[in-house]
Order: C-alpha cells, then sequence, then structure tokens
C-alpha cells in the first residue's frame, strides 16, 4: 500500500518536473496580462503549482488526519503547554536572529524569556514571562536577511515546506542547521530528540492552521493563488513587525486610473 | 519694521488658528470613526446570533454588510486593469457577485467567531488618519479560553460625510490585496476574459448559497 502510494507520488512529481518549466511570459503587447504577471511575482507557476498539489495530497494523507487526531485527543490546555514549550525551545534561535538585526533590547528579553521560563515556567511548558512584560519577538533567519536588505526574489513552492522564496529557503537552512538547542541536542548524540521536536512542530502547527485553511479553502476562487498572497503578504507584515500597508496600494486611495495608464504602477513595485 | 512685525504676528496667528481648525476636525473623525466601527462590529455580530433561521441572519448581515462596506471601491481595486477593460454590464455583474461572495465569507466568519467566543467584543485600540480622506481603525478581536487576540485594522473612507470600510488587514493580511492577486489569476487563467472569471464567480456564489439555504 505505502509503496504504491509512494510510487504514485514519484510518478507526479516526475510528470510535472517534465511538464514545468517556466510560466509563459505574456507579450509586451498585452500590457494588462503583463502587469497581472508581474505583480504575481510567480515565474515558476506551473512548477509550483504541480508542488502545491503534491503538498495538498501529503497534507491530505499524513499531517491533516494527524493534526485532527491530536486536536481531538488533547484539551486546549495541554496544547498550550506543546506550544509553550516549542517556543521556549526556539527562544535561543530567536535571540540569536534579533541579535543579527541588531535588536539588541528584544534579543535580551528572548534570553530573559528562556531564563524565566525554562526554570519558573518548568523547562518552559508555562509561559510565565509574558505576564511580566517579557513578551516574545519571534524572528527565524529570513527575516533577518530582509532586514540586511536582501529581496523576496520570485515565488516558491517547497516540497514538503509549503510556501516559499529564496531568501526564506536559504533562511530557513540557516535556522534549522545552527538552531542552537539542535546544536546541543545532536552533540550529544540526542538526534531522536531533534526528530521529535519537528514531528511535534509540524503537527501543532498544522492544528493551529486547521480551521483558518479550511476557511480559505472554503471561500477563494482559486486556493493556489489565495495562499500565494498571503504568505507573501504575512512575511511582508513580519519583516515590517505588524505595519499596515501604506494606502498607495490600498483601495480608497488607490490611482486605477494612473495604473491604466502606466501599466505596472509604482505601488506595487514599492510593495 | 513695523509691517514686518505684523506680517509676523499674522502669520502666527493664520499659523495658529489653522492649527485649531485642524485638530478638532481630525479628533471628530477619530471618535466618528471609533464609533462607526464599534456599532458596525456589535451589529453585525447581534445580527449572526439573533435567534431566527440562517437565512434571515444572513439577509440582515447583508444589510449592514452592503451599507458599511464601499463594494464598488473594492471591486475596482481588486479588478484593477481589468475593470476599464469591462463592459458596464460585466462590471454591474461583477459587483453583484464580488458583494454576495464577500457577504456570505465575512458572515459565516462572524457566526462562527460568535458560536466559538460566546459573548464576543471587539475592542477598538487606535485611530490613525490615513491619507487625505481615510482612517485605520486597529482592533483587537478578544477570543475565548486565553488564545491571544486577533489583530485586525479597518481602513475606511469617507465620502461625502459617510464613513465606509475599503479594507480588512487581519495580521498583516490585507483582503483586498488577498482578492486582488486571487481574482488575476482567475483572470489569467481564464485567458483574461471578464466572462470567464464571471462564470466562475456564478457558480461560486450558487454553491455558497446553497451551502446556507438560501
Amino acid at each position: 500500500m505505502l509503496v504504491s502510494l509512494s510510487g504514485r507520488f514519484a510518478a507526479t512529481l516526475a510528470s510535472v518536473m517534465l511538464l514545468a518549466g517556466c510560466a509563459s511570459v505574456p507579450p509586451e503587447d498585452d500590457p494588462v496580462a503583463r502587469a497581472a504577471y508581474e505583480e504575481a511575482n510567480d515565474p515558476l507557476e506551473p512548477l509550483n503549482r504541480g508542488i502545491f498539489t503534491f503538498n495538498q495530497g501529503v497534507d491530505t494523507m499524513f499531517i491533516r488526519p494527524a493534526a485532527e487526531a491530536y486536536r481531538g485527543l488533547t484539551p486546549r490546555f495541554a496544547r498550550d503547554r506543546v506550544n509553550d514549550a516549542l517556543d521556549n525551545l526556539g527562544a535561543p534561535l530567536d535571540a540569536g536572529n534579533n541579535l543579527l538585526q541588531g535588536d539588541f533590547r528584544n534579543a535580551g528579553v528572548m534570553v530573559l524569556r528562556l531564563l524565566v521560563n525554562t526554570t519558573f515556567g518548568v523547562f518552559g511548558i508555562m509561559d510565565v514571562a509574558t505576564p511580566m512584560g517579557l513578551v516574545a519577538k519571534k524572528e527565524d533567519f529570513g527575516q533577518t536577511l530582509a532586514v540586511w536588505g536582501i529581496g523576496e526574489g520570485p515565488y516558491l513552492v517547497l516540497p514538503l515546506l509549503g510556501p516559499s522564496n529564496p531568501r526564506d529557503a536559504v533562511g530557513f537552512a540557516v535556522d534549522s542547521f545552527l538552531d542552537p538547542v539542535d546544536r546541543i541536542a545532536v552533540n550529544n548524540d540526542a538526534e531522536g530528540f531533534t526528530i521529535a521536536r519537528t514531528g511535534v512542530r509540524v503537527i501543532a502547527a498544522r492544528e493551529e492552521m486547521l480551521d483558518v485553511l479550511d476557511d480559505i479553502e472554503r471561500t477563494s476562487l482559486d486556493y493556489y493563488s489565495a495562499i500565494r498572497s498571503l504568505y507573501r503578504q504575512r512575511r511582508d507584515a513580519e519583516i515590517r513587525n505588524g505595519a499596515v500597508p501604506g494606502p498607495a496600494s490600498s483601495p480608497g486611495h488607490f490611482d486605477w486610473e494612473q495604473e491604466m495608464e502606466q501599466g505596472a504602477d509604482a505601488a506595487d513595485k514599492a510593495r | 519694521m513695523l509691517t514686518r512685525r505684523l506680517f509676523l504676528s499674522a502669520a502666527l496667528a493664520l499659523g495658529l488658528s489653522s492649527a485649531f481648525a485642524v485638530m478638532p476636525a481630525r479628533a471628530q473623525g477619530e471618535a466618528e470613526a471609533r464609533d462607526f466601527i464599534q456599532t458596525l462590529a456589535s451589529e453585525a455580530l447581534e445580527a449572526v446570533v439573533a435567534p431566527v433561521p440562517v437565512p434571515q441572519k444572513i439577509n440582515h448581515f447583508r444589510q449592514l454588510f452592503i451599507k458599511g462596506f464601499d463594494l464598488p471601491e473594492v471591486s475596482r481595486f481588486v479588478l484593477g486593469r481589468y475593470w476599464r477593460g469591462s463592459t458596464p454590464e460585466q462590471q454591474q455583474e461583477f459587483l453583484s457577485l464580488f458583494s454576495e461572495m464577500t457577504v456570505l465569507t465575512w458572515a459565516r466568519r462572524f457566526m462562527d467567531y460568535a458560536d466559538q467566543a460566546g459573548g464576543t467584543s471587539i475592542q477598538v485600540t487606535n485611530t490613525t488618519p490615513d491619507g487625505e480622506h481615510g482612517m485605520l481603525v486597529e482592533t483587537r478581536v478578544l477570543r475565548p479560553g486565553g488564545q491571544p487576540p486577533i489583530l485586525a485594522t479597518w481602513r475606511l473612507r469617507s465620502t461625502s460625510g459617510q464613513w465606509q470600510v475599503v479594507d480588512i488587514v487581519v495580521e498583516g493580511v490585507s483582503m483586498a490585496i488577498t482578492y486582488r492577486s486571487e481574482y488575476s489569476s482567475v483572470l489569467r487563467a481564464q485567458g483574461g476574459t471578464m466572462d470567464g472569471l464571471l462564470d466562475v464567480m456564478r457558480r461560486r456564489v450558487a454553491q455558497m448559497q446553497a451551502e446556507y439555504g438560501l
């Protein structure tokens, strides 16, 4: 059963690889389609859609059922404790990225959180630091690269990992490799710990997303492009630390007359 | 010398008076926008928790939504370049299908939220002017069981003295930008034709209406 399934996956992936090249670029004399193409920032769309479908298959068969079982078997209180523990294990990496971004204050906050939550919070299962005013500022290396001025590059959907782009993919690889907690575990021959941590992280994250993703899938006309837009906006907001997009690229202020004349407008380029 | 001093004090007086004139107007705008969102949110929640059949809840919610949102403006933003290339009939049909889709989408979200939270609350935390006729109203949508509140920012625009919502930004994600990206993707997949898009929308609206028994 498993063999035939993985065989089918391999076949799907292979056919996707063969069929995919780049999306056809709309011709110069069709400025409307051209501008929409550029706004999507997705030159590898056919390949990305293939991987997206593959990921959905994996999700439907393995990850989603695990997340639903996890939700069904545990009370919210227990899941909150798991999330707090995962956050605490991530705190050293968050501290490092805050430091690399020149945010010394929040790097210090993350170190204090780690100390307080690991001790008074019983190995991190209770986040006692937040009520004390030590509010977490999670940062990953993709965000650090963005702060250093590196652009996102074209949208990418990675097998199993999902929505990304070259900058965030590099960030993810660096974070995975340099995570202090995982380093310590590996150096003490406890690879099992890092594998278990990753497994719990995937299932806990999926559980938190169950309702939101269902809602988006149900209400969107094109789930793939809705997720693409959401991912890019979320990352953008995280990098800007929560600021709302400017009025120039929003309804009510948006100069669509000008946009028609110029094809691609400055507002979108600025985003 | 005298003229110069006169000139300076006149300029100062003018500057001060215009500052005084602007300040209360702005404060008044912020208070109005705050009240508008508070009222809209509580009326919408009341509409979906009312002890009446679902189609009636949705009808009430639809009235509030269509009055509170500048849907023609959002439609133009969402279609962007394609809006101008469409016939008035296509624009009209887009507006009505788009309105119905957003109404049903947000009615469901409000109903789920009200079910989950029992007694519910949306707190206005801040207002900031946004461009010439706009206002950003920041809110915290409180959730039960110690879950962190959701941050939702409402982008308002005032046309002839009446506030209307043009966008909702939830945790940094703009509803209008998401729709814009999605609809232009569907349009491209349909060969850039409005009729193709309208066809996809008609089917989706029918499907959503069937779910509610409308």
